[in-house]
């Protein structure tokens, strides 16, 4: 009952005008910042920051978070529409929400990638509201090892992202873990596959490979075929999900709700491997796993919940205990910090006005995302008949200031062409872009947690077997690796 | 940039709109001091602290708590811009060979320049390349353990004991290639002991992982632990630092547990320009951040965050022959260890 008492005094700071207004104002910015490709929330938070430090702590935090999730909801329309996603989180929701697009299905889509996200979000605030504290006890004991093994099983669920050639889809798993392995060692610090290039010992700028990969070479692939020269044509069929849209997805919902958050809490999840790897457990558990990559209305739902449950797990560490689990949320706990107030596991009770403020903040600013993007279905929709020759240039253009405004480096912008003419020529020989972005993600957090599960264990590798959620997870992931390889062997028999 | 100017216009526009910008007070004082050092033409557009780590860490807050008093004291306008990448390695070459000597780009950077400059340039770029103007603050790298466990209630003396009976036993958070790690490796040379380093993007990560149960000591500075020192969750073993820090009085320093006077690791704050700008604005900067830097608010902002004033540093009269002195002890270090020949 405290957390219900506590949530009350939340309504209670948040339910005024002026802070109704600026959670309002973040989630059109966020909308806005998820919509545009290439303008990540990461960027838009460091940009708008500043502004910020104006307003008194709790508006300023319902502000900047509700960008955060806001750019969750945003991130969906791009990815549907266009086959470019709006941000990293939403890479997978083109696998199948593009396909529905052309389908004549766009709507049907957004509309459930908005109200997916609505109940993901919802769904993990009350987990948040009633379990925050006891979580978070948790989520800290999670090392290394364990975060070797959620890599290791994400890695597996990479294998079920391929579409085409198993080989050509592990080769781009391969490439993605060269590409991540440039910059400097996680353990020695000493540069590898540098080449001496002052820029390369950042590593490869993820925001500049997924716009690139993503965004323009879709824009090469599309500028090549001339013959349409709208997106989609005029075959749009339905503005609303229909009764089958709804039984397949609310499954696909609530179990990307659950993955979501939970990815959200623990250290090495976040947004981005929520989203994939509700796709690959949706794909796993379906009974026409074929339908993936060519509409299923199952690869939206689930991607596009877990990612906004992702961002409810993330504030768990955050608010509960002062950590941050990713940059986005580092920069929230900055914000805070300039205002004088360092979070940490005494916030909750030394603050309950501004934790619990906060908390309320996101409740209402879900209420307001949902009524903010039902009728942007409508309009959204009405870009596909926006000719290529006028929106793909804007595409482009938004893509080279998103990716240039993230770290204010050319170099970055080198990068996202390189990767753009890459990504072209790969697509023409067939091969699947997404394993190798999802790969990059899951690389340097994957061989460091490895690396500092050896180091920190006196019985060298044992240690793997030792820890009981470490050994858990693994087994897991063997057994989907196992049945992942056998696959093709019953398509054979049939 | 267009959009994004226009998007943070918009941001702007709208919550200026909705409350009153609190209107500075200055002292006259400054004010005319201020007045006669600066230069006719300058500044004609907003200054820019360059921030070569990413925004809401500890840097970013850093600089934007500065340039919010430097307005306020000197009416100047002041952006804030993060050039990250490369844990400060992009942004500090940037400084150092790319930005234009005028007086607009200001770097607000910390002593890890020396390390880069001199362990990763390879030649390209000099710490020299970039000139102190103003320091602003300090923090002392400190070893903290749990509170309950294995190593509760135990001083740097026994730790150290630990490390020699039972080597490669306790599990110390560091970061690879920086002052987190050099302090274990001088520890481990003096005393013969043996830790397991277990390597982190960072200090916060590592304290995080000591919360956890994951290590067994972290290093980090009083603005990552206070939370969890508040909470009771863990405490300071030793601080690096020249002397005891005012804030933590009671927190003993290697220094005088070991009986020696070079374990002192700091992270050391300042605002540089690129070599070349006018000597004119340099002294108009220097002052502006100085006035900045005196005023109380700002003390006791940077105080609450955690961080600590190098007394030599504070009152120097040249900060850059005093910041000096400093870059050469760790470019002896680095001779020393190996690192540099």
């Amino acid at each position: 009952m405290d957390a219900l008492a506590g949530l009350a005094t939340g309504f209670g700071v948040i339910l005024t005008p002026g802070n109704l207004y600026y959670c309002l104002l973040g989630s059109l910015i966020g909308t806005l910042v998820g919509v545009l490709p290439g303008v990540g929330p990461l960027a838009a938070l460091a940009l708008l920051m500043p502004m910020t430090f104006v307003l008194t702590p709790v508006a300023g935090m319902a502000m900047l978070a509700s960008i955060f999730y806001g750019a969750m909801y945003g991130g969906s329309t791009t990815s549907i529409l266009v086959n470019i996603p709006g941000e990293a989180a939403s890479v997978v929701t083109c696998l199948d929400g593009h396909q529905l697009a052309r389908q004549g299905r766009a709507g049907a889509a957004l509309g459930i990638a908005a109200l997916g996200s609505f109940f993901a979000g919802t769904l993990s605030l009350i987990a948040l509201t009633l379990f925050a504290p006891a979580l978070a006890a948790v989520a800290i004991r999670f090392g290394p090892p364990e975060n070797f093994a959620l890599m290791v099983l994400g890695l597996v669920c990479t294998l079920y992202m391929i579409s085409g050639s198993t080989a050509k889809g592990v080769l781009m798993i391969a490439l993605g873990f060269l590409a991540a392995a440039v910059g400097i060692d996680v353990v020695n610090g000493k540069e590898r596959f540098t080449f001496d290039s002052i820029q390369l010992t950042a590593g490869i700028e993820l925001l500049a490979v997924v716009i690139g990969l993503f965004g323009v070479s879709e824009i090469l692939a599309n500028v090549e075929s001339q013959a349409r020269s709208t997106l989609v044509a005029n075959r749009i069929r339905g503005l609303w999900p229909t009764r089958e849209d709804w039984r397949v997805s609310w499954r696909p919902i609530l179990r990307g709700s659950g993955l979501g958050f939970l990815l959200g809490i623990v250290p090495g999840g976040g947004p981005v491997t929520a989203s994939f790897m509700s796709y690959a457990l949706e794909r796993r558990i379906a009974t026409q796993p074929e339908r993936f990559g060519h509409g299923a209305m199952e690869g939206v739902a689930g991607p596009e919940s877990a990612n906004n449950a992702a961002v409810g797990g993330s504030m768990i560490p955050l608010l509960s205990l002062g950590i941050p689990g990713n940059a986005v949320t580092a920069l929230l706990l900055g914000s805070l910090v300039i205002h004088g107030i360092q979070p940490g596991p005494l916030f909750m009770t030394q603050r309950p006005d501004l934790f619990w403020g906060v908390v309320a903040s996101m409740y209402v600013g879900n209420v307001f995302l949902l009524l903010l993007n039902l009728p942007l279905v409508g309009i959204w929709v009405q870009l596909l008949r926006v000719p290529y020759r006028i929106l793909f240039p804007l595409v482009l253009l938004l893509s080279v200031v998103g990716t240039y405004s993230a770290n204010k480096n050319l170099f970055d912008l080198w990068v996202m062409l390189g990767f753009g003419i890459a990504g072209y020529l790969l697509r023409k020989l067939e091969y699947d872009l997404a394993p190798f972005v999802i790969s990059f993600v899951l690389a340097p957090l994957l061989e460091q947690s490895l690396r500092q599960s050896l180091v920190m264990s006196p019985d060298g590798a044992l240690i793997l077997a030792q820890r009981p959620v470490t050994a858990g997870l693994l087994v897991v992931a063997l057994v989907l690796a196992a049945l992942m390889f056998r696959r093709p062997v019953r398509l054979g028999d049939n | 940039m267009k959009r994004m100017s226009l998007l943070a216009a918009l941001g702007a526009s709208l919550i200026a709109g909705a409350i009153a910008l609190p209107v500075a007070a200055q002292g006259t004082d400054t004010k005319a001091v201020l007045a006669k050092l600066k230069p006719k033409d300058f500044p004609s557009q907003p200054i820019e602290f360059t921030v070569v780590y990413p925004a809401g860490g500890g840097m970013d807050v850093t600089a934007r708590l500065l340039a919010k008093y430097v307005e306020k004291v000197s009416g100047e306008r002041i952006v804030v811009n993060n050039r990250t990448g490369g844990a400060g390695m992009v942004g500090h070459a940037y400084l150092a060979t790319q930005a234009k000597p005028d007086g607009y780009t200001v770097g607000i950077i910390a002593n890890l320049v020396w390390g880069d400059a001199m362990l990763r340039a390879q030649g390209k770029w000099s710490y020299t390349d970039l000139e102190p103007v103003g320091y602003i603050n300090s923090d002392a790298l400190t070893w903290i353990g749990q509170t309950d466990g294995a190593l509760k209630g135990r001083s740097l003396k026994d730790v150290l004991q630990i490390a020699r009976d039972k080597p490669s036993t306790l599990r110390v958070a560091i970061v690879p290639g920086s002052m987190w790690e050099y302090l274990v490796e001088q520890l481990e040379t003096a005393s013969g002991g043996k830790f397991l380093r277990v390597p982190f993007q960072g200090g916060g990560p590592g304290i995080t992982a000591l919360v956890g149960g994951n290590v067994d000591i972290a290093q980090g500075f009083l603005a990552e632990y206070r939370g969890h020192l508040e909470a009771g969750k863990v405490a300071p073993i030793a601080v690096a630092a020249g002397a005891r820090l005012v804030n933590q009085k009671d927190v003993a320093t290697f220094n005088e547990v070991l009986g020696a006077s070079d374990y002192v690791w700091n992270v050391i704050r300042f605002a540089v320009t690129p070599k070349g700008t006018p000597a004119d604005r340099k002294a108009y900067l220097g002052a502006i951040m100085k006035a900045a830097m005196q005023d109380p608010e700002l003390i006791e902002e940077y105080r609450k965050a955690g961080a600590f004033f190098d007394a030599t540093l504070a009152g120097s009269a040249s900060i850059a022959t005093d910041l000096d002195k400093y870059a050469t002890r760790e470019r002896d270090f680095y001779q020393k260890s190996g690192r540099l020949k």
